[in-house]
């Protein structure tokens, strides 16, 4: 298409060139789009396609940002989603006019026959696409556990050469949104202590949940319903009272704390071994959580990994976390590990791979292989596992 | 890490745009470039279908209203004044200058229009 450098100012000259075109005026809307190239932006211009929610999000005003280092891909976030970016390519051109209406518009104002006089912004042929993904959190757990922290009277709080993030160094740092980072330091246990987020040390996580479950066993409290005033005065001459406080806030809610404390419970017990005799870890396991809770193997879902093929059968830590955040990098790594599971055992270990649109049973189709093994269905890889 | 901003120009709200598709690619004729050059007339049928005339070629086309809108970005470079004494700021930032919320494509083939030829007497 290569434009002519002709203005077309008059009406008439428009109506000439329907005639010339054996257009028919009166099958027409009044009003025509004298279309022509403006002087060209300033600067460059791109398209960004949205969802729907993100332009409501525009036009209220909020931003976005996208976040990327050289050598990853770059995302989107707004306040709360993360979403991949990319550069789609069309053959045809894009030409973005502003003014220019739509005969809806059209209809709705007067009849003139007047020349809408309208300048074309700009064109291309690439637009940016959003695809809606989950956040690449695994590098928040990466950095906090550079330096955990082992209380404040710990040689390593000493010295100030030490990494430490605080909220800002994190967005700076995490390709994902404010609030799907902030959701996922509450996951983590995290606190922040002067003002920098801290993961802490696991045997002083237990430390500081011993002197409160030992506390609310001699008082017999319910755990649900720990007074926080009374716990923070007989334990403050033990443990700094803000340590005491996030504690009890990551333990204490009402419906998960009996499944928490079980939980960290078996960590710190399996941690210490590569594998355990089934049979005696859960006597042990038992006997170790505070009086009154009841320990159970499902309360372990991603954490840790029962082998009932095994003579004896075994269990041994297998933490979710642990395992590498991309989807067939994910499924090489729990094949190498195991050559068959079942969907019971594997399902936790892939539940955070799962996006909007897909369930763990698509997952299973799309990675893994499936068969009957003792009347049982088991999965295995579809590729060979070096 | 890379951080580039794309900031709304405020709740004031934004522009509405039209976007068109064509077919193709779009060269300036001359070498003084496309600025001021005329692209073609459009209108309207009266049930709404788009007509283009560009040149000697018309096009129709359909309005499309788009499921996913598109935000027109524009780079925003600081002027002088908004540069301090360590220099301009080196992060990245595009306006949203508009929404498109509707697109005019126009992908049939172009119909030339045969002018008139005098007869021969």
């Amino acid at each position: 298409i290569s434009p002519k450098k002709t203005y077309r100012w008059t009406r008439a000259e428009v109506d000439t060139t329907l005639q010339t075109a054996k257009l028919d005026a009166a099958e027409l809307l009044p009003a025509a789009h004298c279309l022509r190239f403006g002087p060209g932006a300033a600067g460059d211009v791109c398209l960004l396609e949205l969802e729907p929610a993100l332009c409501g999000r525009l036009q209220a005003g909020h931003s976005l940002e996208i976040r990327g280092d050289k050598d990853e891909q770059a995302v989107l976030c707004s306040e709360d989603k993360t979403y991949d970016l990319k550069v789609a390519d069309t053959s045809n051109v894009l030409l973005f006019i502003p003014g220019c209406k739509i005969p809806e518009q059209l209809k709705m104002e007067e009849t003139h026959s007047n020349i809408i006089q309208t300048e074309i912004f700009g064109f291309s042929n690439k637009y940016w696409e959003l695809r809606r993904c989950r956040p690449k959190l695994k590098k928040l757990k990466k950095l906090l556990m550079e330096n955990t922290y082992e209380g404040p009277g710990s040689e390593k709080e000493k010295d100030s050469s030490h990494l430490k993030y605080t909220t800002e160094d994190l967005l700076d740092q995490i390709q994902a949104s404010e609030e799907e980072i902030m959701t996922q330091l509450q996951v983590l246990n995290a606190c922040e202590i002067g003002g920098y987020w801290r993961i802490l040390e696991f045997d002083y996580e237990m430390k500081l949940l011993n002197h409160i479950t030992q506390l609310v066993d001699s008082e017999s409290w319910s755990f649900s319903k720990v007074p926080l005033n009374t716990c923070l005065q007989e334990l403050g001459p033990l443990e700094p009272e803000e340590m005491i406080e996030h504690c009890l806030r990551c333990y204490g809610k009402k419906y998960t704390e009996e499944d928490k404390i079980c939980r960290a419970t078996a960590q710190m017990l399996l941690q210490n071994a590569v594998k355990f005799n089934l049979a005696e870890f859960q006597e042990v396991w038992q006997q170790s959580v505070p009086e009154g809770m009841t320990t159970r193997l499902d309360q372990l879902q991603g954490l840790a990994l029962v082998d009932r093929q095994s003579r004896p059968e075994i269990i041994f830590l297998l933490k979710v976390e642990n395992l590498p955040e991309g989807d067939q990098e994910r499924f090489s790594s729990l094949f190498s590990l195991r050559e068959k599971w079942t969907e019971e055992d594997i399902a936790p270990y892939i539940q955070d791979l799962c996006g909007e649109k897909q369930t763990v049973g698509a997952l299973l189709t799309k990675y893994a292989r499936s068969s009957m093994q003792n009347g049982v269905k088991v999965y295995n890889s579809r590729r060979p596992i070096s | 890490m890379v951080q580039i901003v794309i900031s709304s120009a405020g709740a004031g709200g934004l522009a509405e745009w039209v976007l068109m598709e064509l077919q193709g690619e779009i060269e300036a004729r001359h070498s003084t470039g496309l600025a001021g050059n005329l692209l073609g007339d459009l209108h309207y049928t009266t049930e709404g279908i788009p007509v283009l005339i560009v040149g000697h070629h018309i096009l129709y086309g359909k309005i499309i209203h788009l499921e996913k809108p598109f935000a027109v970005l524009v780079k925003y470079t600081p002027g002088e004044q908004d540069c301090d004494e360590l220099g301009c700021e080196s992060s990245t930032r595009y306006l949203v200058t508009a929404l498109i919320k509707n697109k005019i494509l126009f992908k049939t083939r172009p119909k030339p229009i045969i002018t008139n030829v005098p007869k021969k007497v």
